[in-house]
C-alpha cells in the first residue's frame, strides 16, 4: 500500500472517507487506474482472542508483500472474547490490537464481540485501524473513529471502496452482546443499509463488503447487490473453501479461531475486476513464523493479570456445595435473577484458595459457558431437577435463590421434589421465576420449559469474577447446603 | 428460536451457538463431533465452527468426516 510505513494513529493507507471520495472520483486530480493490476487480500474473522497463529499469518503475508503484488489484510470482526489471555489482559484486548498493528491490518469491521470490553476499548482499536460499519450509528462524539465506509488506494493506484456491516438479532434488533455495552449506539438493518452503499461503485475500481452478519445473510446480500466484487464475511464461523461466486459476487469466510487465513486474488484490467478467486490457507500446516510476533505472543501468554489476586477468602472454599453456592449466587446477582442452577460437572476445582486469582476462576469454570435466562414454573424447575438427578443418580444441581429436597423410594425412584424459598417457605406454584442456567445445562438436560430462553451474553466465569471483585463476604461459603436428598430409609421422619 | 439439525427442528434459546444445538439434538452425535469423528455443515455444505453463532432458521447437517479429515 502507498504510505505503508507511516506511523502514528493516522492510518497508513490513503483513506478518502465520507463524501469526499465521490467528489474525488470525478475530479481530474484522481489519476486513472493502471492498465493492469494484481491484488491479494488476506483476511481473517472470528479470531476470538486466539492469537497464536498470527505469527504464521505474518509470515504468509510478508512473503506475498515481497512478491510485488498489491497486498492487503482485512479483518471481518470478532477479534475479541474467547481466550482469557486476551480477555483479561490489562487493558483488555491489548494483545490483539498490538499484534494486528504489527501485521499492518488495513481495515476492519466490527463484530458483536468487539463491544464486550466496552466502547472505550473498541474506540482504541478503531483509532488504530480504519474501522467500518454502515448500519451502526452513534451520537456525535460517542464513536468518532467509526466510518460507514472507506476508500483505500493500493500502491499500484487501484481505489478500493470497503463498507462494513454488523449482525443484529431478529427479535431484539441489536447485536449479540450484553445490552449495557451498546446503550449509546443504534443499529439499522444490515441489508437495507448495504443497498444504500451501491453508489460506492462509482468511488473505486473494486467494491468490497466487509461484513459480520453470517454466511446466510452474506448470500442474501450477494443476491441483492451484484455491484459488489467481494464479500468478506464473519460471525457464523463458516469455512468456505474455495470462496464461491454468488450472483457474480465472490463470498468468503475463514471459519473461526485463527485456524485458517483467507486469501483472495483479484486481477484487474483497465480498472475492472476481470478475475477473482479465493481459498483458505490451513495455518496448522504452515511452518514459517515471524519470530518477533511469536515472541510478542509468548509474552502476552505470560499475562500477569491472570496471577493477580482478585479476592481473599477467610478459608479455602471447598467442595461442590460451597463452590456451587458461590457460583450460583454470582450468576443470580449478576443478572437480577430469582434462581440460578449450576451442574456439579461444571465445577472443575476441588477448592478455591484463600487468595483467589483469575487463573483459579478459569480453572474452576474453563468451558466459557454462557448464562441463559429461562422463565420457569415450579413444576418446570422440578422437571429440570428430576432430569439432573436421574442423569447422575445423585444430587447434581447446585442452586441459589431457593433450596430443594428430593425424596426417593427404596429403588431410588423420585417420589417428590419439594421447592422452598431461602427462608424455608414454599415456592408459589402459580407464578414463574426468572431462572439462570449455564448454556450447557440449558442445552444438554432434558426438561420441560415453555419459554425457550435467551442468552444473557456473559459467561459463568465473567459473573463469578465480577461477584468476587465486588467485595462480597466469602466467609458464608462454608458448609452451605441447599440441595437435599431424603432416601426411603429416612422417610419415616415424614 | 428454531434450528434444523439433520432435518429435525430443534427449539433452542435465543443466542445459542452451534454446539448448544448439537447437544440438544443428540448427546451421542455431539460427542462424535466433539471428538472430530463427525463434522457439522450448513445447508450449503460448508463446515461451521462449534462456537458459530446462530440467528434462527439455520439448517445444520451432521456428517462423518473422511479418514484424512479425522486425522488432521
Amino acid at each position: 500500500m502507498r504510505r505503508a510505513r507511516s506511523a502514528g494513529p493516522v492510518p497508513r493507507l490513503l483513506v478518502f472517507a465520507l463524501l469526499g471520495v465521490v467528489v474525488l472520483s470525478s475530479c481530474v486530480g484522481v489519476p486513472p487506474p493502471p492498465a493492469e493490476a494484481r491484488i491479494v487480500i488476506f483476511h481473517s474473522n472470528d479470531v476470538h482472542g486466539k492469537i497464536d497463529n498470527f505469527a504464521k499469518v505474518a509470515a504468509v503475508i510478508e512473503a506475498e508483500r515481497k512478491s510485488g503484488a498489491d497486498v492487503l489484510f482485512f479483518s471481518a470482526g470478532d477479534n475479541f472474547t474467547g481466550d482469557p489471555v486476551v480477555d483479561r489482559y490489562e487493558p483488555p484486548g491489548e494483545p490483539v490490537r498490538k499484534v494486528l498493528d504489527r501485521l499492518r491490518l488495513d481495515v476492519l469491521t466490527i463484530g458483536n464481540h468487539e463491544f464486550d470490553y466496552g466502547l472505550g476499548t473498541l474506540r482504541k482499536l478503531a483509532a488504530r485501524f480504519p474501522t467500518v460499519s454502515a448500519n451502526l450509528e452513534a451520537r456525535p462524539g460517542v464513536f468518532p473513529e467509526l466510518k460507514p465506509w472507506v476508500v483505500l488506494m493500493t500502491k499500484s493506484g487501484i481505489r478500493m471502496a470497503v463498507f462494513g456491516l454488523i449482525q443484529i438479532e431478529p427479535v431484539s434488533g441489536i447485536p449479540s452482546t450484553h445490552p449495557d455495552k451498546i446503550k449509546d449506539l443504534r443499529f439499522g438493518d444490515p441489508l437495507a443499509k448495504a443497498l444504500e452503499m451501491k453508489t460506492l461503485r462509482a468511488s473505486g475500481e473494486v467494491l468490497i463488503g466487509l461484513t459480520h452478519i453470517g454466511y446466510k445473510q452474506d448470500l442474501l446480500l450477494a443476491g441483492r447487490m451484484p455491484e459488489l466484487d467481494v464479500i468478506i464475511g464473519g460471525h457464523s464461523h463458516t469455512r468456505i473453501d474455495p470462496a464461491e461466486l454468488v450472483n457474480g459476487v465472490l463470498v468468503a469466510q475463514t471459519g473461526a479461531d485463527n485456524q485458517f487465513l483467507g486469501r483472495i486474488d483479484l486481477r484487474l484490467k483497465d480498472g475492472r475486476v476481470v478475475e477473482k478467486s479465493g481459498r483458505l490457507i490451513d495455518l496448522g500446516l504452515m511452518r514459517d513464523e515471524d519470530k518477533k510476533i511469536k515472541a510478542m505472543i509468548a509474552k502476552f501468554h505470560r499475562n500477569p493479570a491472570l496471577a493477580r489476586v482478585i479476592a481473599k477468602a477467610p478459608f479455602e472454599i471447598t467442595g461442590k456445595d460451597d463452590l456451587g453456592s458461590l457460583m450460583t449466587d454470582a450468576i443470580r446477582e449478576a443478572h437480577g435473577l430469582d434462581i440460578a442452577l449450576h451442574n456439579n460437572g461444571g465445577i472443575r476445582l476441588k477448592s478455591l484458595p484463600t487468595a483467589i486469582t483469575l487463573k483459579d476462576i478459569y480453572t474452576l469454570e474453563p468451558f466459557g459457558n454462557l448464562i441463559v435466562e429461562i422463565a420457569m414454573t415450579p413444576d418446570e424447575i422440578r422437571s429440570l431437577i428430576k432430569s439432573s438427578f436421574e442423569k447422575q443418580d445423585e444430587i447434581d444441581l447446585q442452586v441459589s435463590g431457593m433450596s430443594y429436597l428430593i425424596r426417593t423410594d427404596g429403588n431410588q425412584k423420585i417420589k417428590d421434589i419439594k421447592l422452598s424459598h431461602p427462608d424455608g417457605s414454599p415456592m408459589a406454584e402459580d407464578r414463574t421465576y426468572k431462572v439462570g442456567l449455564s448454556s450447557y445445562v440449558a442445552s444438554s438436560y432434558r426438561f420441560d420449559h415453555q419459554d425457550p430462553g435467551r442468552s444473557l451474553q456473559t459467561t459463568v466465569a465473567d459473573d463469578l469474577i465480577r461477584y468476587l471483585q465486588s467485595g462480597v463476604d466469602l466467609g458464608v461459603y462454608r458448609n452451605v447446603q441447599r440441595a437435599f436428598w431424603e432416601k426411603a430409609a429416612e422417610s419415616s421422619r415424614d | 428460536m428454531q434450528i434444523k439439525v439433520n432435518e429435525q427442528t430443534i427449539e433452542i434459546f435465543a443466542g445459542a451457538r452451534v454446539k448448544d444445538v448439537l447437544r440438544k439434538y443428540s448427546h451421542a452425535e455431539w460427542t462424535l463431533v466433539r471428538n472430530n469423528e463427525k463434522k457439522v455443515s450448513d445447508r450449503y455444505g460448508h463446515e461451521v465452527g462449534l462456537d458459530g453463532e446462530l440467528n434462527g432458521d439455520e439448517e445444520l447437517v451432521i456428517e462423518a468426516r473422511d479418514a484424512a479429515e479425522a486425522r488432521s
